[in-house]
């Protein structure tokens, strides 16, 4: 008996499960593919992040003038490429 | 009960099959763009929705379970091996994963619940989401395999069922255990989610690093979870074994500890991907790696290759554990050569002392210490196999080989968060370690006229002189550590014209990550003193009849009489300890011996009187002497090992900081 009311009590699980599994859905998420902007935008976004812990470190002692100029100088130089591509592309 | 949590159970298995054949197509037809009569983001939406309905169907079983062990019905094998009438609900409880069947059926939950959640946050990176929630769909189905055929929780008995059960192990019966695997389980488990979604943004060629953003809160949960799981393992072991010690480099203990290491090497090596674009092949075999090392480790101790006690009974489904990690392994090998190349880096390690190249050193020190450990573990079996001739490591190899290691990550925690990036000059180094090198040294000063020398009894002992290594450098780091969180708050309290307390809320606020991150090293820092102290250990042990006195330390211990107890669970007997100190008497200590009466196996159960700053009494009652029918007292004096507790309480603090998302400060001039 109790076997019996197992059986029956998955089987109405496995049909709950099928019909949540299954049921008409209009509208569910899309797989949209990265664009080479969102890549960019993202990479700027860590720049910045990168460059402002750069001039916190520096107000903290940690580096030398010399070192941060340099450290900075390559920073900017990244981020200007990016802004330059970021802008090329968004004028598209 | 038994029907319904098999028949669920077999849902699960087919949901799983259909998540992952299903997520697997949409992605191909999407990839593609092939024509198809359903739409592949349709099948892309079911196979979703499978993984979701999957981990209402394990739900489902685990429930059966619960309830079975809970109505003591011994019907099912599993339970009455496990359980008994008279174990209290909090170990009945634990009973579900103190078994094969029980704690496979444990790790199917902890993956479906992982990948419920997952699924229901797939909005953040619907693509990627797929890759992983399909990866993890393969994974789900292994262990659903396992659970439908090779390791059934619900096999019912044959013949008469018995009135009781066969009991618990009285090891497992401790608060500990009720949480201890759980937690460890919880870390196993969850370093699937990192697998997958590495794995799956390699397969896709995700572009960019926000996959290791969007990676980043699941992997330092899970490593928060493996951590507290390692150590409260720790503290078991410490609480209940009665050896006076917490680690035995036992292969399950070491089970837990190759991922750890692994994945702490991941948490710090993926911080120089996100920001630099670096170490990419690197991080992909290391988290590959951390979830191949989960699967060996819980292949060594369910395949009854490695004897430990911690290991359940050897069993077949050794088998097929190492089966699904050589089809992991060749999955992961195929990607990585076919996408090879969407993994090169954007720059390369520019300078020897850099924090670039000193997150490589932690790497390489904690990997070169994973692969001593495994080779330790493995190497039993290896000699068996080759040689015919069980050949095994006892703990101090292992000390010698982890030991040093241990003091060298411990120098990089200091080093590392001071050294800036890219390249530095002398002037710079100059300025930044001063101090920590000042400490160090006043440190080893201090502890030499305190009498802490490396030698005892006129010979050189080395456990003394790495205790004194690890406290100069513990004096080192936290003066680095230190000097970060006050430079910082210097700063920010000058801009603001605000009080230090203010400006060091604001500084971790703004960068809860790094300033969580350092928590957590001052947490090691704390662990490493800890362990450090088991230089300076003693024990002694004595026959104690009535009014007998032990000493140790400064600690006189006088039997004050036994009495003994009994519950429907075990007799026990306990010996009676007035501990008093310069004549003056302190407390009173209880060590106990217990029959459990089920399983009819004894238990000790240690007496621990600890202080946060100075020793642990411990003690233990071994039992009779058979000869001369006098009780026997065991007791230790092992010094700062509530530091290791507490040390594992700021790194779960520092965990739980660095998790809180960051916030730029306006007051900050950034």
């Amino acid at each position: 008996m109790a076997q019996t009311l197992g059986f029956i009590a998955g089987f109405l699980l496995l049909v709950a499960l099928l019909a949540y599994t299954f049921w008409p859905e209009n509208v569910f998420a899309s797989q949209k593919e990265k664009t080479r902007l969102d890549y960019l935008l993202e990479r700027k976004e860590q720049l910045n992040e990168n460059l402002r812990d750069l001039n916190f470190e520096f107000r903290a002692g940690k580096y030398p003038v010399e070192d941060y100029q340099a450290q900075q100088a390559q920073l900017d130089s990244e981020s200007s490429q990016l802004s330059a591509e970021i802008e090329l592309l968004q004028q598209v | 009960m038994a029907a319904f949590g098999s028949f669920a159970l077999l849902i699960a298995l087919a949901l799983a099959a259909y998540n992952l054949l299903a997520g697997a197509l949409a992605l191909r037809l999407i990839a593609t763009g092939q024509p198809t009569a359903i739409s592949p983001e349709r099948l892309a939406d079911t196979a979703r929705r499978a993984g979701i309905a999957g981990f209402w169907a394990v739900t489902a079983a685990a429930f059966a379970l619960v309830w079975s062990v809970f109505t003591n019905d011994f019907s099912i094998t599993y339970i009455l091996e496990h359980s008994n009438r008279a174990l209290p609900a909090a170990y009945k409880f634990s009973a579900l994963w103190s078994g094969q069947e029980g704690s496979l059926l444990l790790w199917a939950w902890l993956l479906a619940a992982y990948g419920f959640v997952l699924r229901l946050t797939h909005k953040q990176d619907v693509k990627l989401y797929a890759y992983a929630g399909a990866i993890l769909a393969g994974i789900q189905f292994f262990f659903l395999l396992v659970l439908n055929f090779a390791a059934p929780p619900f096999a019912l008995l044959k013949g008469a069922i018995p009135e009781d059960g066969n009991g618990l192990n009285p090891l497992l019966q401790y608060p500990e255990m009720v949480i201890h695997p759980p937690m460890l389980y919880l870390g196993y488990v969850g370093f699937s989610v990192p697998f997958a979604f590495a794995l799956g943004a390699l397969m896709m060629r995700y572009p960019g690093e926000k996959w290791i953003r969007i990676t980043r809160v699941w992997t330092m949960v899970t490593w928060l979870f493996l951590t507290c799981g390692v150590f409260l393992g720790m503290h078991w072991a410490y609480a209940v074994l009665g050896w006076g010690g917490y680690w035995s480099w036992d292969p399950v203990e070491i089970a837990s500890l190759m991922p750890w290491l692994t994945g702490t090497a991941f948490l710090h090596s993926v911080m120089m991907q996100e920001k630099k674009g670096m170490m990419k092949s690197w991080n992909i075999w290391l988290i590959f790696s951390t979830f191949l090392l989960t699967v060996l480790g819980t292949m060594l101790t369910r395949g009854g290759l490695v004897s430990s006690v911690h290991a359940f009974a050897e069993s077949p489904i050794g088998y097929w554990f190492m089966v699904f990690m050589v089809i992991v392994l060749a999955v992961c090998i195929f990607t990585y050569i076919l996408q090879y190349s969407h993994l090169k880096s954007e720059r390369p390690i520019e300078s020897l002392v850099s924090r670039e190249s000193a997150f490589l050193f932690n790497n390489l020190v904690l990997i070169a210490a994973c692969f001593v450990i495994l080779w330790g573990a493995l190497f039993p079996v290896l000699s068996e196999y080759f040689v015919g001739n069980k050949v095994t490591f006892d703990a101090a190899w292992y000390n010698r080989i982890a030991v040093p290691i241990g003091l060298f990550l411990l120098c990089l925690a200091g080093v590392g968060p001071l050294l800036p990036w890219r390249s530095t000059s002398f002037r710079s180094i100059r300025r930044n370690f001063v101090l920590p090198v000042i400490a160090l040294w006043v440190t080893v000063g201090v502890c030499l006229l305190a009498g802490m020398r490396p030698w005892h009894d006129g010979a050189f002992d080395a456990g003394r002189f790495y205790a004194l290594v690890a406290f100069a450098l513990s004096a080192g780091v936290l003066t680095a550590i230190g000097s970060e969180f006050l430079r910082g708050m210097l700063v920010i309290a000058k801009q603001s014209g605000r009080n230090l307390i203010w400006a060091k809320y604001q500084l971790i606020r703004r960068n809860t990550r790094r300033y969580g991150g350092y928590i957590v090293h001052v947490g090691v820092v704390v662990v490493v003193i800890g362990l450090a102290g088991a230089a300076f250990n003693r024990s002694t042990e004595s026959e104690m009849a009535l009014h007998d006195k032990l000493v140790i330390g400064p600690y006189t211990l006088e039997c004050a009489g036994f009495t003994q107890d009994a519950n429907a669970n075990y007799d026990s007997e306990y010996a009676l300890l007035d501990v008093s100190r310069n004549g003056k008497k302190l407390f009173q200590m209880t060590p106990e011996k217990r029959v459990y009466l089920a399983s009819q196996q004894p238990q000790t159960m240690v007496a621990i009187h600890s202080t946060v700053t100075g020793w642990d009494l411990y003690v233990v009652y071994e039992g009779v002497n058979p000869d001369t029918g006098q009780p026997i007292i065991k007791a230790f004096l092992n010094p700062l090992v509530n530091w290791i507790w507490l040390g594992v309480l700021l790194m779960a603090f520092g965990t739980l900081i660095a998790l809180i998302p960051k916030k730029w400060s306006v007051n900050s001039g950034q």
